[in-house]
């Protein structure tokens, strides 16, 4: 679905009293977008002292900025913190998440969308039920569950149990149920059997919601700070999340410290978003539409 | 029927994973509640922990189910005026909602006295988190959007902009509002109330209710059981979860506006072009276009954001302080501090179950009381 609004826009608009409310409004709103995130910037570069000297709230004066940019905070930064290792753990963490939730996902949106069998309602109506259950529910059993399997503290229990999500499944069955049927006939009649039709046919039609997928369970899995809290006891594979929330409260009074390492993990994700906007803005608002 | 066979192949792994981590866990979850589970299990305690988590009373207990079952049956009596004697329907609709929310207002207070008070207190932080959140991110969300569509240069880079603070990692964002929103005088928010010449505030340390704040009403609870309950909730959200309440503005409103531009976008322009022919103002096609056909948009957000509210956990994570804790921990971080902090599982266990009753009650009143008012334009 487009989310650009198709509104007309007339041929020259002039500058009337309600176009510049308009964008005196949008302008005020991204300004208090914007500012926190300035004062990370601003404060991840002072010194000890200017975080409580130089404390001006408003970006356009001197006194929001350092005097002199202190880099080597980021240096520090990441050093105190194990940066490094915290990626390396979110970067694989995600990755293997992903690339699981994207099998099973699609094969089981496929069963739900193309393939008339008995129980099908049923088994629908299973999954999605998952949906409503609130994460707190699973967080006790699920921990005592990968403790049972020995996957405490392991990449195995911080990524099955996210392998799986009716919320994709839903998602994938839309867009798979809006292919036509005639493509999947007309392969069977050449003898495709359903594994090449989802391979061969269906997949590769399916790239902008697979993407969606993909970067959704991506965001998800390199957001997550409570399972991971509960599922790992020692740094070995801790994710980034967990790392940042131990180092904030290590760098106590530090604050340039602590927004430097806040700078090193939302600069990433920020940067990422800008050069792909068009992407990310399409597969979030596609994760809002209901079916 | 070998297509039966083939399909169920494909949906094997995503089931053995979502039997394994997604369903099973419920039943596990009521079968760890009846148990003393000290990180291990340990003897069955049959429902200590509900008595725990409800007090002894059976009958306060039954009381309050009854109000609330009370509350939704005149909710929906009254939705249905198209059916037969709907001034009957009316009448008892509104005599049943009185009576059950004055067994509400007696009921509810005896059940926290005699209950777990901390879960209580949890439950009325998620409530006013959800009630000053959702609300407003829904409102703001339709003025980004409504601006944005009005808008003709910049929109993508305006949409980029309102949108980062939402893909931002929440773990770093949430430090930014510590820092923010910390109670030392030299704080940003303590230095913007400067330039009004007000302040400091203690923020995310304050555990203190906005409306003694703001009003300079006293703080005093008066002692007996029932008004001193409803004085609690009087005091409002404490300004420690005002400062996250914002936090969570700042998140949200972006992805709600990104959510009604996708709404807005199936309007068709021709009933904007009708109304104007008409004669209809702006404001006019607002309230009488826009606003009934994002119907279906709101309703979906607002069942995301309560749901979410009951949630939430990262940012208030980081975002809690020990001064405060009592009135900013949810109930969803209520029950990660009582499993894995204080190592109780089995109560945890309990009060989870109470927390997934909650979430499912409000799906199914949602589903039954918006359906009808909502709007599906083609």
């Amino acid at each position: 679905m487009e989310i650009e609004a198709r509104r007309h826009v007339p041929p020259r608009k002039k500058l009337t009293g309600g176009t510049i409310l308009v964008y005196a409004l949008l302008v005020v709103g991204a300004t208090v977008c914007i500012v926190p995130f300035l004062y990370m910037l601003a404060t991840s570069l002072k010194t000890v002292g200017e975080t409580i000297t130089r404390v001006d709230p408003l970006p356009w004066r001197a006194d929001f900025w350092p005097a002199v940019p202190q880099w080597k905070n980021y240096l520090s930064s990441w050093r105190d913190a194990n940066f490094s290792l915290y990626f390396r753990n979110s970067v694989l963490t995600a990755l293997i998440t992903v690339a699981g939730l994207i099998v099973t996902s699609s094969l089981a949106a496929y069963a739900f969308a193309k393939i008339r069998f008995a129980g099908s309602r049923v088994m629908f109506a299973i999954f999605v039920a998952t949906l409503i259950i609130p994460d707190s529910v699973y967080l006790i059993p699920n921990f005592i569950t990968i403790t049972k399997f020995g996957w405490y503290d392991t990449l195995a229990g911080l990524t099955v149990p996210f392998m799986a999500s009716a919320f994709f499944i839903f998602l994938l069955r839309q867009f798979f149920a809006q292919l036509p049927n005639e493509l999947l006939e007309s392969a069977r009649m050449d003898g495709a059997g359903h594994i090449r039709s989802f391979a061969s046919i269906v997949m590769p039609l399916s790239g902008a919601p697979l993407f969606t997928v993909a970067f959704l369970a991506f965001i998800g899995s390199w957001n997550s700070l409570q399972w991971p809290l509960v599922a790992t006891r020692t740094e070995r594979w801790r994710p980034l999340t967990v790392g940042l929330t131990t180092f904030m409260t290590e760098a106590g009074p530090q604050n340039q410290l602590r927004m430097a390492g806040a700078m090193i993990a939302v600069l990433p994700v920020v940067i990422l978003f800008f050069f792909a906007q068009k992407q990310f803005t399409e597969a979030i608002a596609r994760s809002g539409i209901k079916g | 029927m070998r297509d039966t066979v083939t399909a169920y192949l494909f949906l094997s792994p995503s089931a053995l994973v979502i039997g394994v981590f997604g369903i099973f866990p419920v039943f596990f979850t009521l079968y760890v509640s009846v148990y003393r589970w000290r990180l291990s299990k340990g003897a069955f305690s049959g429902f200590d922990n509900y008595a725990k988590l409800f007090g002894g009373n059976v009958l306060i207990l039954l009381a309050v189910l009854a109000s609330v079952a009370g509350v939704v049956l005149a909710v929906v009596l009254m939705r249905h005026r198209t059916a037969d004697h709907p001034r009957l329907r009316v009448g008892a609709g509104m005599t049943l909602l009185a009576c059950s929310i004055a067994g509400l207002i007696l009921a509810l207070p005896l059940l926290a006295s005699g209950g777990d008070k901390d879960v209580y207190d949890a439950l009325r932080v998620t409530i006013w988190y959800s009630i000053c959140t959702v609300p407003i991110q829904l409102a703001g969300g339709i003025l980004v959007a409504v601006l944005l569509t009005a808008s003709v240069k910049g929109r993508q880079a305006f949409r980029v902009i309102y949108l980062t603070p939402y893909i931002a990692p929440t773990v770093a964002t949430a430090a930014i509002f510590e820092l923010l929103f910390s109670l030392r005088p030299d704080s940003f928010a303590n230095q913007f109330l400067k330039i009004f010449g007000v302040g400091p505030l203690q923020w995310l340390q304050e555990p203190k209710g906005i409306m003694p704040l703001l009003f300079g009403t006293s703080a005093q609870l008066p002692t007996s059981v029932i008004p001193s309950y409803w004085a609690e909730w009087g005091q409002g959200p404490s300004l420690a979860l005002t400062a996250i309440i914002f936090y969570s503005w700042w998140v949200f409103v972006g992805y709600y506006a990104l959510i009604y531009l996708n709404g807005l976008s199936a309007i068709p322009r021709q009933l904007y072009e009708a109304a104007e022919v008409d004669g209809a103002s702006k404001v006019r096609s607002f309230f009488s276009i826009t606003l009934p056909l994002l119907s279906p948009t709101t309703y979906f957000l607002s069942l995301l954001g309560v749901i979410g509210t009951f949630k939430a956990f990262t940012h208030l994570f980081v975002l809690r302080s020990t001064a405060a804790s009592g009135t900013v921990d949810s109930i969803s971080v209520s029950i990660f501090f009582t499993a894995f902090r204080k190592g109780n599982m089995g109560y945890a266990a309990a009060v989870s179950i109470l927390l997934f009753v909650i979430v499912l009650g409000l799906t199914l009143v949602q589903q039954r009381t918006t359906e009808r008012g909502v709007t599906y334009g083609d």
